[in-house]
């Protein structure tokens, strides 16, 4: 059973005093358990709504979209949220710290949002997560007296801390450098390797894409298979792909 | 039952380290609501004590619920007759075994004060009505059952009577000479408190030395009031049956009249408005510590939606944000409710607000009423539900996908 999957999924907004927009064009997707997938794609061409349907945060308007063989949209908005909180980690470009808490106060957040063991030992577990991306000493430390690496890896510490089965990464080296992004990188990889969690990665860089099993790109809200993602690693002003429609895409995984 | 514990503990963990983070936000609302809980809680004991003050002055005149109080005329006016009708009183009062009561004579009596002699008001009673009227003492004590027995008369003063012969200490048994009375000397045992607008100097002297200082033709020129304490309950009954009993007493011309006189025979409770104000003032100040309150969380909750975004993303279900949201401002107001409470106590009890609610002084001086400090509490937890509503609302209302780009 795929951990997700999209099955033509269309994604339309309605604009005032004008004809919907649509946003993604009949994507098909499955990710499995453990994998890794890099997304590419221009600005606009829809890859923030494609993470936020894998994240359950949107909806399709039309097609099918399942986590674990179970229907999203028929989920009660309440279940949605905490089979979202319990396998569905997030990372963001901008990092999304909550200001005025410190690194560990950060990284406890999502354990609020638990149950049993993981919520009573919420501190501990964090500290330990903490201390596995290299910040087990500036648990106290806040955001802003964090560098952005740092504040990555709270970041990345804050989204593996419930153990989930899906990592959602956009642009997570966005607003880093070359460096320290390539860094941070390899310390996600690892992580993910270690859960066993799949992980999918939205980016412009084709270097960081290059770090995934399997390789799209979205362009005006079609998905297609890049297949030379990794041989135009470094060369993000390049199309990566003429791929086959995410249809074919599908059918390969 | 486990996950809605964790839920109830985490939501309070979240509340609480958002009104750590935000202390200065916290701190304006915790003022305004601290303010405004301290003003009703405040209200409500100096209600409490300005009742008991009200109470007392209303007993201090009427005697307490419930005074029956009877007015007796025999036809025979003579010393015989008046013996005979008291006499008849003295009967009742064994029957029904009222042991507080008391014959009460208004009058004024030349004094003979250090530089002048001045006209002074004299009440003239038995033991029992101080206790009736919840007399307070300043200075000495009340009339003791045996001192009627005393060859030298006795009395008790006011306040300005005690300051005219210049507050002379008791222990040396000051005495003053009632030149009304065949200039009797009489011993000073006891100061009473009065209201601050009374400036008459008066006394009280007891009915036996009274009788017996007095030209029996002067004495039977007067009939006395009778006043007795009762039970409240029993208070109609004995009321028609004393009227019946005594009425065959004093004769076919002469007339008894037993009505009560206590603040409790009113269809009305004398404090009811007091109350009613002090209930207002107290709610039209929440009502502008809530909104402020409201404002404040307006306002935060707005500068908020990325973080509440965020906390979607992680797991958090809109019941939980909505929760979150309200125990914020709950626990701000509850901790603003105790500060509140604890200054309406110090307020209320410090001795010069309770001197000047109780206009002068009581004698049982009410401590701060629980109820007013449990009210206080739960007002302020109710407002800081209420106010907690409308940004809760919106916190839920916010798009989770807007919101993380916000």
């Amino acid at each position: 059973m795929s951990l997700i999957e999209l099955t033509a999924v269309t994604r339309t907004v309605l604009i005032p005093d004008a004809d919907p927009l649509t946003i993604l064009d009949g994507v098909s997707l499955r990710v499995e358990p453990g994998e890794r997938v890099s997304i590419v794609g221009r600005s606009g061409s829809g890859k923030s709504t494609l993470l936020n349907l894998l994240g359950m945060l949107d909806l399709p308007t039309t097609g099918e979209l399942s986590f674990e063989g179970e229907s999203v949209p028929a989920m009660k908005p309440g279940r949605r949220d905490r089979v979202r909180g319990s396998n569905v980690g997030f990372i963001f470009q901008q990092f999304n710290l909550l200001d005025g808490r410190t690194a560990l106060e950060n990284v406890t957040m999502p354990l609020l949002y638990a149950r049993g063991p993981r919520f009573w030992g919420r501190e501990r577990i964090a500290a330990d997560i903490l201390d596995r991306v290299g910040l087990g000493h500036r648990l106290s430390a806040l955001p802003g007296s964090l560098s952005g690496g740092e504040q990555q890896r709270v970041a990345i510490a804050r989204a593996l801390v419930r153990q989930p089965k899906l990592i959602l990464a956009d642009e997570p080296t966005g607003a880093l450098d070359v460096e320290t992004g390539q860094s941070v990188m390899t310390l996600l990889d690892e992580i993910v390797r270690e859960e066993n969690a799949a992980l999918v990665t939205i980016t412009h860089d084709p270097a960081i894409a290059a770090r995934s099993d399997r390789h799209f790109r979205l362009d005006r809200g079609v998905l297609t298979v890049a297949e030379g993602a990794a041989r135009n690693a470094g060369r993000a002003d390049e199309p990566v792909t003429d791929g086959p429609v995410a249809d074919d895409a599908v059918a390969v995984l | 039952m486990g996950g809605f514990l964790a839920g109830v503990v985490g939501a309070c963990a979240e509340a609480w380290q958002e009104v750590r983070i935000h202390k200065g936000r916290v701190l304006l609302s915790l003022i305004g609501v601290a303010v405004a809980v301290c003003a009703l809680s405040g209200a409500v004991a100096m209600s409490a004590i300005a009742q008991q003050a009200t109470i007392e002055q209303a007993d201090s005149a009427g005697g307490r619920a419930a005074t029956l109080t009877m007015s007796m005329q025999p036809s025979d006016s003579t010393a015989t007759g008046r013996q005979q009708a008291t006499q008849a009183w003295f009967d009742v009062l064994d029957r029904y075994e009222i042991s507080y009561a008391s014959r009460v004579f208004w009058g004024s009596s030349r004094v003979q004060f250090p530089d002048s002699v001045q006209e002074a008001g004299m009440t003239v009673v038995d033991q029992p009505y101080g206790e009736m009227h919840r007399t307070r003492m300043v200075e000495g004590s009340w009339f003791q059952p045996g001192d009627s027995a005393r060859l030298a008369p006795v009395v008790v003063i006011n306040t300005p009577f005690w300051e005219s012969l210049g507050s002379p200490d008791l222990a040396t048994h000051p005495t003053v000479t009632i030149d009304g009375l065949g200039g009797a000397k009489a011993v000073i045992i006891g100061v009473y408190g009065t209201s601050s607008w009374d400036t008459w100097p008066s006394m009280f002297m007891l009915t036996g030395h009274f009788e017996s200082l007095l030209d029996p033709v002067q004495a039977a020129g007067s009939m006395p009031q009778y006043e007795m304490w009762v039970p409240p309950d029993l208070a109609r009954e004995l009321q028609t049956r004393i009227q019946a009993e005594l009425s065959g007493a004093v004769g076919a011309q002469g007339f008894v009249s037993v009505d009560r006189s206590d603040w409790g025979a009113q269809m009305d409770d004398p404090t009811t408005i007091l109350r009613v104000i002090t209930m207002v003032i107290g709610g039209i100040i929440l009502l502008l510590g809530a909104l402020s309150l409201v404002n404040i969380a307006l306002v935060t909750v707005r500068q908020r939606i990325r973080e509440i975004g965020i906390r979607r993303s992680f797991g958090a279900t809109s019941g939980r944000v909505f929760f979150a949201v309200m125990m914020e401002s709950v626990v701000a107001t509850v901790v603003a409710g105790i500060v509140g409470v604890i200054l309406a106590v110090l307020l209320v009890q410090s001795p010069m607000v309770s001197e000047l609610v109780s206009f002068g002084g009581i004698s049982d001086v009410p401590p701060f009423p629980a109820s007013a400090a449990v009210f206080g509490l739960v007002v302020a937890t109710v407002v800081g539900a209420l106010a907690g509503l409308i940004p809760a609302i919106i916190a839920v209302r916010v798009k989770v996908i807007d919101a993380i780009r916000y």
